[in-house]
């Protein structure tokens, strides 16, 4: 089982099926969140033996459901580049963050907003667009990190600026990227994003860019480093391929891959980093609540958030 | 009506088919998902949702827009409607295929095409400087360019129904044309109209796509709202509490609907009136005018989409001939064909099953009236071994496409002339025969229009996004998310290009289900009288 962003060359996957004298058959469950949901309604009767997608922002509510089993074969024992939690492997790694529209504010003239708090500025109105927390990944990522970053009251306080000042909110990424942000049409030059975003503007340029048209916006309390990781489910069947499948996803061929395709960091350590990823450099800082306080107050926030930036 | 034929038919052997399957498919996940949600309903969160502002408010909103839809629908669909039944003119027919392209389009590629034209940056606001994003009319237009086309097809296919001599006898006493308009032609399409109506209505109200890119988050419906509860946090007592209100609330107007139809539903004449050429200034004008406002309200952002289709370059073009495309445009064809055979199969015999029976009609909208959200996740709780399997695929294609044969047929049996098939019967041929013979030609339009409309259903992505799906079942739908999943100029072209494909996919299907029927068929059975604007003696 799988989010629906899961994505790895073909041959690798055939390479992993002839070896492991396995069928693989991959579940897409929507997005992270959704997938979770639904493994934790079926735990009765699991519809799949491992899981992969599990972030730090679903972790504990993971566990808390006890729709998981530790792992800690050799994948689990080496260390990750990032940490995730006991029993989980990590695979990847990336930064939710707001990304600009390099032409656009080159025409404009307007400087780039240092601070959270300089886009709730005049200057800034109608510019910004993010997603729903509650149907968006990256969305409930940046959220988070505005409160990491500024403390829950002041978060809020920021997101009823925000409001003022005419923040988008959109259901999911491609809404917000494909239809608000300038960069595709769309009247918004700042967007939530991902770290890595600039990047795969340049691999998947028509004109084969070689500068990115976009960039990284790393602001004091708004970047989220997301991990995430592969675990068997609870109850599942195939318990020797699911481990297999496991230290595959750990591999070097995958994680070399998983780059490009998923568009996420290698969280095995020493991973050759593709060419194009010099365009997305890691940010140095970043805001994440503890875990602990994620899977407590998450969906506290997120009525909080709805009750403030749209009722 | 039609008491000889109908009574022997075997009514319960026929309901049993589609109400099995909306039990399986429908009512007993649903049942299954509300044990689990009613256990922890208590006081306090009906109580918390009964004070809710915010859901008030969006209950109002999501009622509001589906009216504003359904009249605006009404105001423009009939009309045009009008004047493609009555009039012939080159490319009509191709016409009626066009404007059912809407409904198979990716809603975020719609989208791309409604802002490339109405948008901020689009070709209306660099005209006019009036820009509509963020405000209830682009969220109106929306649910316009998807559902006119339902109005619109059920209207013509209505007026093409209406009865030439009643028409020529009120012209011969003196009424004008719009008195007989009034008087003679809408009396007869209104149920056709009511229940073109009601889908367009049950659409909008559980808007779950184009309307809410377009007018963004604020603008919500109350299914958004149970898709969150459900899908993201779990919430499942809340969220059954609501899909149950709006199940009760769609329920009210499909039973509505069903009764109004078989109240209203007569059986029509059998002859037809024949279209004719426009002449003069104002027929043309008329015909020009129809033809303008589709072009407004559903051709402009497709073609604005082909446009950059068209200059999107080789390099996007190539997407075409990738294995994992022509993997998935096999898919879709084959699930399209599968889903197709199942609801025609659902469809007809529902629609035989409810010839008399109200509760079995409004039954028909079921798969409309409950919260998809809902479903999938019951599905999911109720047969988990059976939750990635092709049969399940099929089943909620199938299942969300079924209602438009079964509305679509039962309409057109109400308006069938009973004596033709009580003459095939005294002159013995058995039930089936005269079905065969008899009852299927006549209504064999309707039926091509909505097995059209299912086949859209299963081509588009109604079904696609709820359910768990396997890699290998990718659809051209699929792929034209997972490209726009991804930053990247050549991303957004292939996605475009993809949507082009499907959209000529979807033309090819629409072009082999709704062969215009012919005026000079010798080699139908039963033709219906057409006598060229005559009344038939």
């Amino acid at each position: 089982m799988a989010h629906a962003s899961f994505s790895l060359p073909k041959p690798l996957l055939a390479k992993f099926e002839s070896d492991a004298g396995v069928k693989l058959s991959i579940i897409k469950g929507g997005d992270a969140g959704e997938m979770l949901n639904k493994l934790i309604l079926t735990r009765a009767q699991p519809i799949a033996d491992v899981v992969f997608g599990i972030d730090n922002a679903l972790v504990v509510k993971a566990q808390a459901a006890d729709v998981l089993e530790a792992y800690n074969g050799p994948a689990g024992q080496r260390p990750a580049v990032v940490p995730l939690a006991a029993g989980v492997v990590a695979v990847d790694y990336g930064f939710v963050t707001i990304n600009y529209d390099r032409a656009w504010f080159a025409k404009s003239g307007l400087a780039l907003p240092r601070s959270l708090d300089d886009l709730a500025q005049p200057a800034y109105r109608n510019l910004l667009a993010v997603m729903h927390p509650a149907t968006s990944s990256p969305g409930y990522a940046f959220m988070l990190s505005t409160i990491a970053g500024l403390g829950e009251e002041a978060a809020f306080t920021w997101w009823g600026r925000m409001r003022a000042n005419g923040v988008k909110v959109t259901k999911g990424w491609s809404e917000a990227y494909y239809t608000e942000f300038t960069r595709n049409g769309g009247t918004r030059p700042l967007v939530v994003s991902y770290a890595s975003s600039p990047a795969a503007e340049v691999f998947y340029s028509k004109e084969k860019l070689t500068e990115p048209p976009t960039g990284s916006l790393n602001l004091k309390g708004a970047v989220f480093r997301q991990v995430e990781g592969v675990a068997l489910v609870r109850g599942g069947q195939q318990r020797e391929a699911a481990r297999r499948f496991i230290e595959f996803l750990r591999s070097a061929p995958v994680q070399e891959a998983l780059q490009t395709t998923m568009w996420m960091y290698a969280a095995e350590p020493g991973t050759a980093r593709p060419e194009v990823l010099r365009h997305a450099a890691e940010p140095t800082a970043f805001d994440n609540p503890p875990v602990e306080a994620i899977a407590a107050r998450g969906a506290d926030w997120v009525s909080r958030w709805t009750g403030v930036v749209l009722k | 009506m039609n008491a000889t034929g109908a009574s022997r038919w075997p009514t319960l052997g026929l309901a049993a088919l589609p109400l099995g399957f909306l039990a399986l498919v429908v009512v007993a996940p649903l049942v299954r998902l509300s044990t689990v949600a009613l256990a922890d309903v208590d006081g306090a969160i009906l109580a918390a949702l009964v004070r809710d502002d915010y859901l008030r408010w969006r209950l109002a909103w999501t009622v509001l827009q589906a009216l504003l839809t359904c009249l605006l629908a009404l105001l423009i669909g009939l009309p045009v409607a009008w004047v493609l039944a009555r009039r012939s003119f080159p490319g009509r027919a191709l016409v009626l295929r066009l404007l059912m392209l809407p409904f198979v389009v990716p809603t975020l590629v719609a989208a791309l095409g409604v802002l490339a034209v109405w948008g901020p940056r689009g070709v209306f606001a660099s005209w006019t400087g009036i820009q509509w994003q963020d405000t209830p009319w682009l969220l109106l237009y929306g649910n316009l360019f998807f559902n006119l086309c339902l109005v619109v097809r059920a209207a013509v296919e209505a007026l093409e129904r209406v009865s030439a001599a009643r028409v020529a006898a009120a012209r011969t006493l003196g009424a004008t044309p719009w008195r007989a308009f009034w008087r003679v032609e809408w009396p007869a399409i209104l149920p056709w109209l009511a229940s073109a109506l009601c889908l367009v209505f049950l659409y909008t109200f559980s808007g779950f796509g184009l309307a809410l890119v377009l007018g963004g988050q604020r603008f919500a419906t109350i299914e958004v709202e149970i898709y969150t509860l459900v899908a993201h946090e779990l919430k499942l007592a809340p969220a059954g509490l609501l899909a149950l209100a709006m199940l009760l609330l769609t329920g009210l107007v499909a039973l509505l609907y069903a009764w109004v139809e078989r109240r209203l539903g007569a059986p029509a004449r059998a002859d037809h009136i024949a279209r004719t050429r426009p002449s003069g200034l104002w027929q043309w004008c008329a015909v020009w005018l129809a033809l303008l406002a589709l072009l407004l309200l559903c051709a402009a952002p497709i073609l604005a989409i082909a446009l950059q289709v068209l200059l999107a370059g080789a390099g996007a073009w190539s997407v075409l001939w990738e294995p994992e495309t022509l993997q998935a445009l096999w898919n879709t064809v084959r699930f399209t064909c599968a889903a197709l055979v199942l609801a025609t199969l659902l469809g007809v015999t529902h629609a035989l099953a409810a010839r008399r029976s109200t509760w079995l009609r409004a039954a028909a909208f079921l798969p409309f009236v409950v919260s998809p959200v809902t479903v999938a996740f019951g599905l999911l709780l109720l047969y988990p071994a059976w939750s990635a399997s092709l049969p399940l695929l099929i089943g909620a294609y199938a299942l969300l496409a079924y209602p438009f044969v079964a509305n679509a047929l039962g309409a057109a049996l109400d308006s069938l002339p009973p004596s033709l098939a009580q003459v095939a019967r005294t002159l013995g041929a058995s039930p089936l025969r005269v079905f065969w013979r008899v009852t299927l030609p006549l209504v064999q339009p309707a039926l091509r229009r909505g097995m059209a409309f299912a086949a859209a259903t299963a081509l588009g992505e109604f079904a696609v996004t709820l359910f768990l799906s396997r890699p290998e079942w990718a659809t051209l739908t699929t792929l034209i998310y997972e490209r726009l999943g991804r930053p990247g100029a050549s991303n957004r072209a292939q996605a475009l290009v993809l949507a082009a494909e499907l959209m000529l996919l979807a033309l090819l299907v629409f072009v082999l289900i709704d062969r215009p029927v012919r005026d000079r068929d010798g080699r139908r059975p039963l033709p219906p009288y057409r006598a060229a604007g005559l009344p038939h003696a």
